[in-house]
């Protein structure tokens, strides 16, 4: 067995996978919602940095091939490694309860035993998210800016529902995966290892609000995302 | 009478299983007056007297030291791994932990590759072949005073022997919900990785170590730590980050590859 095929069939190596293109995915989602939040700056600021990213082609194409291929590994694996860890026990236990006493949720509702469902429901969202901006499919946006095609997609009420389950989901899914990521790739040490815990718990909640906040802000306050300026030809 | 000299009337269900191949059951049994001041295994040492007076098979369950060293004993109560006190053996839970009346489940081990042998004991040889692949130094390194001749850093000192303390129960493959045995494999690895006389075959260690764990069917590291709650000897999933350092190490700065052995 060459070295490397060895590492990627071992458990501990491909959990290590998992954990890059998780980091990976995190670093998206900080970079992601940075863009997004310009939403709130207004229309001019969030048009001018589409603009910049999608007028530098090479740099767009290197990056979302990057992004599919992480999105590609991290569930290819989730879904290997959880049924193999699944049949790892075939016969069950009658009763389970935690022994961890710092823990604030009940192991049906804890993050860390929930990252299938959670991931799952990120990803159902990460289609209908991709079909909306990417493919701009069945929204009739021609001619418009791209803040206000945001602005009409976030305000849509289905998006409010779908968006917010996304949101949450995800910030769920990051709570428990990003503390998870660096101790898989090998961080952990008295000095820090606490403070992991809190950026990635933080990190949850800023993900979770700040993603459900754009649907939520549309409905509350309408005019906010009614976006004016016309398509500047020839970009 | 105080409280915890109080006598205790439980119902246990208990599972039976004749044999490996047996597809076993839940029993409940009755025991009556049992002392508070009682281990859990005294406990079922009295129950095992009732059956075998009413001429029943009594139940088989490992145990050996009885004083929380060995590792020998271990079976889930309702729901923990050693029962409800963190950092205790079965063997040193005492029944003053429970009240009169209460039911308590008692379950085996669950793991693919911890087969029931009988009732509540399991065969745990799985653990005896990741120590053979790599659990060991090769060559003599001399008696007591011969340590105290190599300088090692405190700290180094005190986390190989924290991690040394693993007594190989099984407890927290148990725990797991993958039946991940990596706070297990992580604890030798750990041991002897930061010591001077285990230095030289780190790589190779760490590398055939993975690779039994994985060959025995145990589950992947999903970081939920409920391994390290339900160890009764501390050992700490810092082990197994350092178990993972050790890994890709290994893989990526060393020309160890696995040795390929089976079962
Ligand atoms: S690490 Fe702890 S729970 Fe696991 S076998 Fe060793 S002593 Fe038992
Ligand atoms: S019987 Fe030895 S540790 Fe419990």
């Amino acid at each position: 067995m060459s070295w490397l095929t060895g590492f990627l069939k071992s458990t501990v190596g491909r959990k290590f996978v998992m954990a890059l293109t998780g980091l990976f995915l995190c670093f998206f989602l900080v970079v992601h919602l940075s863009g997004n939040l310009l939403l709130y700056v207004g229309g001019e600021a969030y048009d001018k940095y589409a603009h910049a990213l999608h007028s530098n082609e090479e740099f767009l194409m290197l990056a979302e091939t990057l992004l599919f291929a992480a999105f590609a590994l991290h569930i290819v694996l989730a879904f290997t490694t959880t049924w193999e860890n699944k049949s790892a026990r075939k016969t069950g236990y009658r009763k389970t309860e935690s022994k961890r006493d710092d823990r604030a949720f009940p192991l049906l509702l804890a993050p860390d035993y929930t990252m299938m469902v959670t991931g799952l429901v990120g990803m159902l969202f990460l289609i209908v998210h991709i079909s909306d901006f990417k493919l701009e499919f069945g929204w009739g946006l021609e001619d418009m800016t791209p803040a206000q095609k945001a602005g009409l997609i976030v305000s849509d009420g289905t998006r409010l529902i779908i968006y917010m389950a996304g949101a949450i989901a995800l910030g769920i899914h990051v709570s428990h995966g990003l503390a998870s990521a660096c101790q898989t790739i090998g961080f952990n040490h008295p000095k820090y290892t606490a403070g992991i815990q809190l950026v990635s718990r933080i990190f949850g909640v800023v993900v979770a609000l700040g993603f459900s906040s754009f649907p939520v802000m549309a409905q509350m306050y309408p005019e906010w995302f009614q976006f004016v300026g016309t398509v500047t030809t020839g970009h | 009478m105080s409280h915890s000299d109080q006598n205790l009337n439980l119902t246990l269900r208990v599972w039976r299983q004749d044999g490996p191949s047996d597809r076993g059951r839940f029993v409940d049994y009755k025991v009556n007056g049992i002392s508070t001041h009682m281990s859990f295994l005294e406990m079922l040492d009295v129950l095992n007297e009732q059956l075998v007076a009413a001429g029943e098979e009594p139940v088989a369950f490992d145990h050996d030291c009885r004083e929380g060293i060995c590792g020998t004993c271990g079976v889930m109560i309702n729901g923990q791994a050693h029962g409800p006190d963190n950092e205790t053996t079965t063997c040193q839970l005492h029944m003053r932990r429970f009240k009169s009346g209460q039911t308590i489940v008692i379950e085996p081990w669950r793991a693919n590759p911890f087969p029931v042998i009988k009732d509540l004991a399991v065969d745990r040889t799985a653990f005896d072949r990741i120590i053979e692949s790599g659990g060991f130094v090769s060559v003599n390194t001399g008696q007591a005073q011969d340590g105290n001749c190599l300088p090692i850093p405190r700290q180094d000192q005190e986390s190989s022997l924290d991690a040394a303390a693993c007594i190989g129960c099984g407890a927290c493959v148990a725990a797991c919900k993958n039946a991940s045995a990596m706070l297990f494999t992580s604890a030798k690895v750990s041991h002897l990785a930061q010591l001077p006389q285990g230095d030289p075959e780190r790589s190779q260690r760490v590398v055939n170590m993975v690779a039994q764990m994985d060959e025995e069917g145990f589950g992947g590291c999903s970081n939920t730590y409920e391994c390290e709650a339900a160890c009764p000897a501390g050992v700490s999933v810092e082990h197994i980050a350092r178990l993972n350092r050790e890994y890709i190490k290994a893989s990526f700065c060393s020309t160890a590859v696995p040795a390929t052995k089976s079962k």
